[in-house]
């Protein structure tokens, strides 16, 4: 697998975690061991995002992080990798 | 993947209810040019645009209808709060009434359930961006005839809003579809559907995406 196929995983992997702990918060908003599980995962999930976004092109439309080139459009679509 | 933004693209605040009104502005929600259609149809299409810019705006544009879907939603919901029997008689509302009290269900004006049949998906890039075309010029002449009967300012703003929007769409498809046209043979831009035929794209298109 190569390094951005291994970081695209990784954020997968804790934006899973994250959908997961915000669906169990909306029923349990009051469950402190769920909230520090929701800080740690946010946490990982955003540092993932950034270390993939500096080197592969923005995941999402607000972080085109370069001033002269459009990656959001012209980098690869999630069904082509 | 989508991610949710706990707000409206633009904001919704209606003082006065309006049953009546709310049964003909749902059918932005629910009816034939509307935008819930809208974003079944662009969302599904990208699969087969051979350009990646085409393909981004297909997306963008197929995300911010999913977001005027919210703002008609929060319109009807605005429109019919606190409501009395007596209200809901006189407006016309009762039908809709019955069958989902004031909770939003997506129907035209008519009372018709969403219909996916009001989309197309055909596999062919020329083909679908004309259909696109059509659909952002038949949902802003909707929201013309909804402006012909609105008299609420508060209502009129978001709709202006959307009709705007429209506009614009029509636009960026139109460039998508010069793009498109671009990376054919100008003899003949039928020869093949680059979204099946395997032929290989001339000029100095996007990368096409059988090419990693």
């Amino acid at each position: 697998m190569n390094e951005q196929n291994k970081l695209l995983k990784m954020i997968q992997n804790y934006s899973f975690w994250v959908t997961e702990i915000v669906l169990y918060l909306d029923t349990h908003p009051g469950c402190r061991q769920a909230m520090k599980h929701y800080r740690k995962y946010t946490k990982l999930y955003n540092d993932a995002v950034c270390q993939y976004e500096e080197k592969f092109g923005p995941l999402t439309m607000y972080n085109n992080r370069s001033d002269d080139c459009w990656k959001w459009a012209n980098e690869p679509w999630p069904w082509e990798l | 993947m989508w991610i949710y933004e706990k707000k409206l693209q633009y904001p919704v605040k209606i003082k006065n209810p309006n049953p009546a009104l709310a049964k003909l502005i749902i059918t932005q929600l629910g009816g034939p040019d509307g935008e819930l259609g809208a974003s079944m149809r662009y969302l599904n299409q990208r699969y087969s645009m051979p350009c990646r810019s085409v393909a981004a705006a297909l997306t963008d544009i197929g995300t911010e209808e999913l977001a005027h879907l919210e703002i008609i939603a929060a319109i009807v919901n605005q429109l019919t709060r606190n409501l009395s029997i007596e209200d809901i008689k006189k407006s016309g509302f009762d039908a809709y009434f019955v069958d989902h009290t004031t909770g939003v269900y997506p129907v035209s004006a008519a009372g018709v359930p969403f219909d996916m049949k009001y989309i197309a998906s055909k596999g062919d890039p020329i083909t679908d961006l004309h259909e696109d075309l059509a659909a952002e010029q038949k949902a802003r002449t909707t929201y013309d005839n909804l402006l012909r009967l609105i008299d609420d300012p508060d209502v009129c703003d978001p709709i202006k809003f959307l009709r705007q929007r429209e506009v614009v769409h029509y636009q960026r498809f139109g460039e998508s579809l010069g793009k498109v046209l671009e990376t054919l043979d100008s003899r003949n831009f039928y020869g093949y559907n680059p979204a099946f035929d395997k032929a290989r794209l001339s000029g100095n298109a996007q990368v096409p995406f059988g090419k990693r």
